[in-house]
């Protein structure tokens, strides 16, 4: 079934894609783009004239260093929005905003939609009937490669590693990149809080895949650096659902 | 913790312990490492939640490890002949640190290796990403050929 509906566009200095399998009101899209400009401008830490740079601290801005406070207790201090000595929620922003953009379109009537922003994916409903979504999990040492496939209904998909951007993320405890650890993949119902546990277990380097084994609702995937992949129960499954040979299954603890 | 450093330390289910070891563990276990540590630190995050069935609560402690990484120990907690937590101490590092899991699911964790393949996907999950690094990413492909 190809999109009704598909567009890239660039946001927060990174491309975003939306793909819509559903008719949908034609506005819809424009609007979940707005939706994203909206973030940016309020929460970029790259923007001066944005409202967190301003210091400015509206109901949203509030709303937004609230949750980013109690995923730093869920984490145990390991997603420090201060991390690198500065005020910085981007960590969770950028999977929120996607969750807020597929709420409108959802709003609209959109149940079938993939959407995708510098290598954060939120899937919902089916790519077509009776088919899930497949979502590559990138290769962190081969950049045309994919270290896994999930099939997927209903499930964000966050990535944390250290092959990107550098070596953006640190130890809150320490200052420093951890070690031992090339990615970190959480999947799960919420974007902005598998982000947020992705840049969380990357931090915690080695220790990370013993702690995702811990989640409520989230499942993970991690890449060590001497090439061992260690992933929770629930990744099996939506392995498996990629190929089609479960078609229906879905992880128990989503 | 104080209520497992007073169970009572029973026979530890050894093979139990062997299995979880494998799933940890890189490499055989150094058998030079120094003596099992006995002031075992306050565990950082504990997640472990009560257990859902009845029985004797028993715990029993693995050999030390030495990773690449880290020197770790691994400690399990029977409840009855339900696994009902994990603890990973690591030994080395800054510190000893303690890391507590739940263990209602077997395995905790499954370990296999990294290979690289490809398939039809519709969609790349990957580390962020910039606009500019975007035209070399598998996710441009992926949009160019949606057209």
């Amino acid at each position: 079934m190809p999109p009704v509906a598909s567009r890239i566009e660039h946001v927060m200095g990174i491309p975003v894609g939306i793909d819509v399998r559903d008719e949908i009101a034609r506005d819809a899209v424009d609007r979940a783009f707005a939706h994203l400009r909206w973030v940016d401008a309020t929460f970029s830490t790259y923007r001066r004239d944005s409202a967190i740079s301003r210091g400015e601290r509206s109901p949203a801005v509030a709303g937004v260093l609230e949750r980013c406070e109690r995923l730093g207790a869920e984490t145990g201090g390991w997603f420090d929005v201060r991390a690198t000595g500065r005020l910085d929620p981007s960590g969770f922003v950028k999977g929120w905003a996607l969750d807020g953009a597929a709420a409108i379109l959802a709003g609209a009537g959109a149940r079938n939609l993939c959407l995708h922003a510098g290598g954060d994916v939120l899937v919902r409903g089916e790519r077509a009937p009776g088919r899930a979504w497949r979502v590559g999990i990138q290769h962190p040492l081969r950049r045309d490669r994919l270290a896994a496939v999930l099939g997927a209904r209903d499930l964000a998909v966050a990535t944390s590693g250290a092959y990107e951007r550098g070596q953006h993320i640190v130890d809150p405890h320490t200052g420093k990149p951890p070690v031992g650890v090339l990615s970190v993949t959480v999947a799960g119902p919420d974007l902005g809080t598998a982000d947020a546990y992705a840049t969380a277990a990357f931090a915690m380097g080695v220790d990370g895949p013993a702690w995702t084994a811990g989640l409520h609702g989230y499942d993970a995937l991690t890449i060590l650096a001497d090439g061992r992949v260690l992933s929770t129960p629930g990744i099996s499954q939506l392995r498996a659902a990629s190929t089609g040979l479960s078609n229906s299954s879905r992880t128990a603890s989503m | 913790m104080s209520l497992l450093r007073r169970a009572v330390p029973a026979a530890v289910a050894t093979a139990a312990v062997v299995a979880l070891l494998a799933n940890v563990r890189s490499r055989p276990p150094d058998l030079s490492a120094k003596p099992v540590v006995s002031d075992v630190p306050e565990p950082r995050r504990v997640s472990a939640r009560p257990a859902t069935v009845a029985g004797r609560v028993r715990t029993g402690t693995g050999q030390i490890i030495t990773t690449p990484f880290s020197v770790i120990q691994v400690r399990v907690t029977f409840t009855g002949k339900q696994l009902t937590r994990v603890e990973t101490v690591e030994l080395s590092g800054n510190g000893p640190r303690t890391q507590a899991i739940n263990a209602h699911a077997e395995p905790i964790l499954r370990e296999e290796a990294l290979e690289a393949g490809s398939a039809k996907i519709d969609v790349v999950s990957g580390a962020t990403y910039t606009s500019e690094s975007y035209r070399d990413s598998l996710q441009s492909a992926i949009d160019a050929a949606r057209g």
